[in-house]
């Protein structure tokens, strides 16, 4: 009847919240990071305007046309506005200096989407082009490093026009050798990934990497926004106040709970122990947590020593909370004297 | 971790000799050779032949780590073998002036069955200096800590059979140091007791086990001591930590003791503590910072009793039971004055099948006994106990799972009548209702009247009257008669009362236990008025042990206004609880009030000023309240005139928030109250204000 332990907790760090917050937070970042995008734009708009464009700029130059528009009720009704066309320079930054130069690769690295959370299948897109004039990439190795908790979907390669010659996968990475890429040509290369709820405690960033003998190896990287979804990190901490008879700071049969006591967390939850002197604490962030025995909550008791283990003789107790992980907080304590003297 | 076990296996080997002469006695495998010792030396210190015999080394003797032949002629001549199956005795014949044995350290390990450590031997012990078996006579002999030095134990305790008698045992406790230390206490009975802390110099744990129930010490008798107190009667210069705690132990009597001025309970149990015995003692003024209980029972404590005892002007409860194993019998105590401290009823009660039986229970700031609603208690027997001066009921269950921090302390009010079975489950005795009188007055017949109302079926009512005023409960002062229920659940007395009485009742059943009591109803004359009686007369509070037989009759004190000329509070500098030059020249004048007017008591009331958080003021105020009443108690003050209240910084003096008016938040105000509820004048003071 009583047997279930009661969670009586006065505030609950609600994890979830936190991590919508953070959530709410990259989205704002995303935000900033789209408008630095159309205010480079604007700014190669005014330059390129500047001054009178001349032939080998235009012919170095490439227009967009941008698909925008705005419609909006102005002072002499609706109105719509088109978006200008945007004029990016494609000439090629300044490289290495000039040397023995080594034939390139191009890799090129999409998926299927920006953001995705556990559970989703993600598709990547790899494109390797083969920017040399006359040497072909004989083999060409294409080696994708995935990150902490995606996992390769087997058998879901599929390249285009030519097929690989291998396959080899990890639970972490992918290897496909191809037998040979001509001077420009490209391949294509798509897989699917699985998102598993280890995503959320990686980065989302994904690296694939193109290399052939007599190439400079070339890399991409691709960043996944992973949100934790349904899935919560949240640990919980578990505990037990009790009267220690034999000073191991184990609770044995004989060894009463006390009711009614407190634990005061690191972030100011306070906690009241059950009838059977027991408690848990759900949704718990991960990371270091401690806890203290508030010793005014349990007049005539005070912790009992501990003959055993001598860092259990602390007043406070350390745990290293993994996501979605358990924890004790065990309390052993002893009638006491001398209390309180100034 | 192999290596561990090597180191501790290595270490029990080399304690071989000596832990296999101690753990033989308790097993009862070998005799000890037997001897009777006299002590002529109260000095202490190591084992070696000198002049007089020490009662460190005649303990060594007993347990049979020391042979007379290591000892001097002098020592040996002070000690002689006694027949075989006899236990030892341990006598004293110290010089007159030197009878206080002053330990450096902690003695031996009692494991010689059968010792008898007498300290009515001693010259100058006069066993007929008493008139009341709780309150023997002054030990000649005591047993104390040498000064600057401190031992955490009296004596330790852990053969079959030992005896300790008519000694003063005081000032054993521990101070704070790297980690905190297992209860110290005067005597400490426990079959391989636990070491004092976990330093490196504790014996192996290896021994240290609880559940082997037959190396517990069998049949320990302390009877005839002073516990926490010198022999002289004053509050010691250092106080104990517990009196007695039985650990681990079984069939331990306690007897005719007088067990005072502890820090902790004074009697408490630990693991084991099946067939206690405590019968007659005094247990005065204990749990002064501490566990507040005055005998609090953990463990197992299956068949105890706890007989006849005064337990008076304890911090908090008289007995408070906490989760134990087994059933108590608590009978014929006189359990008052307690709750100092603490506002906990007088007698708490945890587990099923308990019996209280003829105690009277009064002065209590709580109710008078208390029952759990957590863990299961039923069939607690609480029946012809008198009461009186309850804050509470005079029993009160505790209903509906009701395990709130009050509920553990002063119980949960009066409940409503069972209304589904599912109460049954979850109130203490298993809610058996309350008894309910048909009306609140019944009209006096001619010479009887006829009480009526309903209860239980079946179930066994005991009537009582109510002496003091209250409605509609008042504590049952005395039983009146008892009358069964019928199967329809009613029940009919007739009582020749006198007009004026004003009568309740509870209900018990052998399948449930006790209930709460009914509400006051009234008799009336037969004209329908309620003529008041007499009052009773108001004694003061007092734990004193009685006067010789031909008491001198004291002239009834004069009832009028005391014109007292005492000041009413002291005051305190900033975050500080310790006693000022000045304030102590305050506390002298009213120490000598109260020592003038037995009437009086007194509530000591702390303060602080609003700053700093809620809790810290209210742990702080708390601390000014002990603190002056620590003054007071070594200035003669008995213990159960004075009522500990902290209001932290809830009833500030001063509205401002200057340091004048800080300084005057930050106090103790004692409010007295004569006994006889008559008015007093006091004054207010501040000649010992402490400016920040």
């Amino acid at each position: 009847m009583k047997g279930v332990p009661l969670a009586s907790s006065g505030e609950h760090q609600w994890c979830e919240e936190w991590s919508q917050r953070g959530g709410v937070r990259r989205n704002q970042r995303r935000l900033y990071r789209g408008l630095l995008f159309w205010l480079a734009l604007v700014l190669s708009y005014f330059l390129s305007h500047a001054v009178p464009p001349s032939t080998v700029a235009q012919a170095q130059s490439q227009i967009f046309v941008n698909q925008a528009s705005a419609q909006f009720v102005g002072p002499n009704g609706p109105a719509t506005t088109v978006s200008n066309q945007t004029e990016v320079s494609t000439l090629t930054p300044p490289g290495p200096p000039p040397g023995p130069e080594l034939p390139l690769l191009q890799i090129t690295k999409t998926a299927d989407r920006a953001a995705a959370e556990p559970g989703d299948v993600a598709i990547y897109r790899l494109l390797v082009t083969n920017l040399s004039t006359t040497q072909p990439a004989t083999p060409l190795t294409i080696t994708d490093q995935l990150p902490l908790g995606l996992l390769y979907v087997p058998n879901s390669v599929e390249a285009t026009p030519q097929q690989p010659t291998q396959v080899v996968a990890t639970d972490s990475s992918l290897t496909l050798t191809f037998a040979s890429l001509g001077p420009g040509e490209s391949v294509s290369v798509a897989y699917g990934v699985l998102l598993t709820p280890d995503a959320v405690r990686g980065n989302g960033r994904n690296i694939a990497q193109a290399s052939a003998p007599g190439f400079t190896p070339v890399t991409a990287a691709y960043q996944m926004t992973i949100r934790p979804g349904i899935l919560a990190d949240c640990g919980t901490i578990l505990g037990r106040v009790f009267v220690d008879k034999n000073f191991d700071g184990q609770q044995q049969p004989g060894e009463a709970g006390v009711p009614n006591a407190v634990i005061f967390m690191d972030d100011g939850n306070r906690i009241l122990t059950d009838p059977d002197g027991l408690f848990s604490l759900a949704n718990v962030l991960p990371g270091y947590r401690v806890g203290t025995l508030d010793l005014y909550s349990l007049p005539g008791y005070t912790l009992a020593p501990n003959l055993y283990r001598i860092e259990e003789n602390s007043a406070s107790r350390f745990v290293r909370l993994s996501p979605g992980g358990l924890g004790r907080m065990n309390f052993a304590v002893t009638p006491t004297f001398g209390e309180e003297q100034s | 971790m192999n290596q561990r076990w090597w180191i501790g296996y290595s270490v029990f080997a080399l304690g071989l000799p000596a832990v296999g002469l101690a753990i033989a006695p308790a097993l009862g495998q070998s005799a000890l050779a037997a001897y009777s010792m006299r002590v002529t030396s109260g000095d202490d210190g190591p084992v070696q032949p000198d002049q007089g015999l020490t009662l460190r080394e005649a303990i060594e003797l007993a347990n049979g780590t020391l042979a007379p032949e290591q000892l001097s002629e002098a020592e040996q001549a002070l000690v002689q073998p006694l027949p075989a199956g006899q236990g030892s005795r341990i006598g004293f014949d110290l010089p007159v002036g030197q009878t206080t044995i002053a330990l450096v350290d902690l003695l031996p390990e009692i494991v010689a069955p059968e010792l008898v450590i007498d300290g009515t031997t001693q010259a100058g012990y006069d066993g007929s200096a008493t008139y009341d078996p709780k309150f023997p006579a002054a030990p000649a002999v005591s047993l104390t800590v040498a000064e600057g030095r401190e031992v955490a134990r009296g004596l330790t305790i852990a053969a079959d059979g030992v005896t300790v008698r008519g000694l003063s045992l005081y000032g054993f406790r521990t101070s704070d140091r790297a980690t905190k230390t297992t209860p110290p206490s005067d005597i400490f009975v426990s079959a391989l007791a636990p070491p004092v802390d976990s330093s490196p110099l504790s014996p192996a744990l290896e021994l240290f086990r609880l559940d082997q129930a037959d190396l517990a010490p069998r049949g320990v008798v302390i009877e005839q001591n002073w516990l926490g107190l010198p022999p002289d009667g004053e509050f010691p210069a250092v106080p104990s930590a517990f009196g007695v705690t039985v650990f681990n132990a079984v069939e331990t009597t306690i007897r005719n003791n007088r067990i005072q001025n502890h820090d902790g309970s004074a009697i408490i149990t630990g693991f084991r503590a099946d067939g206690l015995q405590v019968s007659e003692n005094a247990i005065i003024g204990n749990g002064l910072a501490g566990m507040p209980d005055a005998i609090r029972l953990e463990g197992t404590i299956a068949s105890s009793a706890i007989t006849d005892n005064l337990i008076c002007a304890n911090d908090g409860s008289g007995i408070y039971l906490f989760k134990p194993e087994g059933a108590t019998e608590i009978s014929g105590n006189a359990i008052q004055y307690n709750g100092r401290r603490f506002e906990r009823a007088a007698v708490y009660l945890m587990g099923s099948d308990h019996e209280l039986s003829d105690n009277f229970i009064g002065y209590q700031p709580g109710p008078g006994v208390a029952v759990t609603a957590y863990p299961l208690s039923h069939r607690n027997q609480i029946r012809g106990n008198r009461y009186a001066e309850l804050d509470g009921l005079a029993i009160d269950l505790n209903t509906q799972g009701n395990t709130e921090v009050q509920d553990f302390q002063k119980g949960d009010g009066p409940n409503p009548p069972r209304n589904s079975h599912h109460r049954r489950r979850e109130t203490g005795n298993a809610a058996i209702n309350a008894p309910q009188f048909d009306a609140y007055s019944f009209v006096s017949g001619a010479a009887e009247v006829t009480l009526t109302g309903t209860a239980d079926p079946g179930s066994e009512i005991d009537l009582y009257r109510v002496a003091e005023p209250g409605f509609p409960y008042s504590p049952l002062t005395e039983p009146l008669g008892t009358v069964t229920a019928s199967p329809e659940g009613t029940f009919s007395a007739s009582l020749a009362l006198p007009p004026g009485t004003r009568v309740s009742a509870i209900a018990s059943d052998p399948e449930w236990g006790t209930s709460e009591p009914a509400a006051v109803a009234a008799v009336l004359a037969a004209d329908g008025t309620q003529p008041d009686l007499p009052a009773i007369p108001v004694e003061p509070p007092s734990c004193n042990p009685p006067t010789p037989p031909p008491a001198p009759v004291d002239p009834p004190p004069p009832l009028e206004p005391l014109r007292l000329e005492i000041p009413r509070n002291i005051h305190f500098a900033l975050d500080r609880s310790n006693i000022s030059t000045e304030s102590a020249g305050v506390l002298d004048q009213i120490a000598a009030a109260l020592l003038e007017y037995p009437v009086l008591t007194v509530e000591l009331h702390g303060h602080t000023d609003p700053r700093a958080s809620v809790a810290y003021n209210l742990a702080l105020s708390e601390r000014r309240a002990l603190a002056a009443r620590d003054y007071l108690i070594r200035k003669g003050v008995p213990m159960e005139r004075m009522r500990i209240v902290p209001f932290g910084e809830a009833q500030r003096r001063s509205e401002g928030s200057g340091r004048v008016e800080y300084a005057r938040d930050r106090r103790v105000e004692f409010i007295f109250t004569d006994v006889r509820g008559l008015d007093i004048i006091f004054l207010n003071q501040e000649a010992d204000l402490q400016l920040e």
